[in-house]
């Protein structure tokens, strides 16, 4: 990585773009179902105007209804809050379990991904590293949609999480073979380079490997140069 | 209403509580839908149903509704068919009238709105359907004029094989 300009490259504002847009589809799906349910209850209400038996059942399931997609809203709104504070510093140490779990959560408002499952993500073991949380998360939301892209949404993938000395191993396993190693895709190559991420593929199409060390000699250098440049301004 | 005189609508979305409740309140208005939460599933059932208007949700996983809608136009000449996108562009909704749409709508729609543009592509659909209709008895009688009735009918076969 040469400068902390490389931070908001192009490649970088399309992933956040992208992102974004997908939370925003998701809102409005929420928002059509709590806009139709509550046009259901005025419905309901002209017809008991008019004479019509009000079920009862009907309106507990749309309160029902309309409490739980609210919820889903608040959860929705709370995970772009979090992806949007991933920009906040360049270099952070920060739970890896955390950033997977938003990743995960970002790709389920695609509708061409399939399930993602984490394992090992509560086995007490401490899973900080010392990264670029925003480039990290590009690399994993990348590599996540490059496979169903390729797979379609009956895949599951599972990230097994192995704790070592080098640092934490994900293991991507997906149930869908590709036709191409993951880690050989220029986009998802140079992320990984940037951060000083070794990459490899451990079973053709179907197993990769993302070793992850608690500071990479890049990410060392780029904190030292951003202190710097802070330094330089003051 | 009977079955029969309803309108009969083919919703297609793969958000479930969206489908399920949009349902409900068109059933009010006395339409007879059937529902699909996939394209797979939405180009079967107009395969084996009989439909006026389909209803088709954009953004779904496998076949998306572009796809969707260019089969149901491809298969189904006299079936209208409109958009629900929750990302509508000038792009996409051009794209989609030039494959055939008869309408692109944003979700979150109007619901008065829907019903309205759905009783408009129904009355489409019933026009285009009478002038076809009308051709084809127009044609059927000047295959009658000084016909034998072997003629007649290897004449209404080949028609029958020419509509095809």
């Amino acid at each position: 990585m040469n400068d902390s300009s490389q931070l908001m490259n192009a490649e970088n504002l399309l992933f956040f773009g992208k992102v974004n847009a997908s939370i925003s589809h998701e809102l409005k799906n929420i928002l059509a179902i709590i806009s139709e349910t509550s046009g259901f209850l005025r419905d309901l209400t002209d017809l008991a105007k008019q004479g019509k038996e009000l079920k009862i059942d009907l309106l507990e399931s749309c309160c029902e209804s309309i409490n739980e997609d609210v919820q889903r809203g608040f959860s929705t709104i709370k995970t772009m809050n979090q992806f949007a504070h991933s920009v906040d510093y360049p270099i952070k140490e920060i739970d890896l379990v955390e950033l997977l779990r938003l990743i995960v959560h970002l790709t389920g408002f695609l509708s061409y991904a399939g399930k993602v499952y984490i394992e090992n993500d509560d086995d007490g073991n401490n899973h900080d590293v010392l990264t670029s949380p925003f480039l990290l998360q590009n690399l994993i939301y990348q590599s996540l949609i490059f496979i169903f892209n390729q797979t379609g949404s009956n895949n599951k993938i599972k990230i097994q999480m192995i704790t070592g000395e080098e640092g934490t191993c994900l293991i991507f396993n997906s149930t869908e073979k590709l036709n191409t190693n993951l880690f050989e895709t220029p986009e998802i190559k140079k992320a990984a380079q940037a951060l000083g991420i070794a990459v490899t593929e451990k079973v053709p199409g179907q197993e990769f490997k993302m070793l992850i060390p608690y500071a990479s000699s890049e990410i060392k250098e780029l904190a030292d140069r951003l202190q710097i440049e802070r330094s330089s301004e003051d | 209403m009977t079955d029969t005189n309803k309108i009969h609508l083919l919703m297609v979305d793969d958000e479930v509580k969206f489908l399920e409740t949009i349902t409900k309140r068109l059933e009010l208005q006395f339409f007879q839908i059937t529902t699909a939460t996939n394209g797979e599933d939405a180009i079967e059932a107009a395969r084996t149903g009989q439909f006026d208007v389909a209803v088709i949700d954009l953004q779904m996983p496998g076949i998306d509704g572009v796809q969707v809608l260019e089969t149901l136009k491809k298969n189904h000449k006299y079936l209208e068919v409109l958009i629900l996108s929750g990302h509508t562009t000038i792009e996409l909704a051009v794209d989609c009238t030039k494959l055939g749409a008869f309408q692109v709508l944003e979700k979150p729609c109007d619901f008065n709105k829907l019903v309205e543009a759905i009783k408009e592509a129904y009355e489409v659909r019933l026009k285009k359907k009478f002038e076809h209709d009308q051709e084809r008895i127009k044609q059927i009688e000047a295959l009658a004029i000084g016909q034998s009735p072997l003629g007649i009918l290897k004449g209404l076969a080949q028609m029958d094989e020419d509509a095809k």
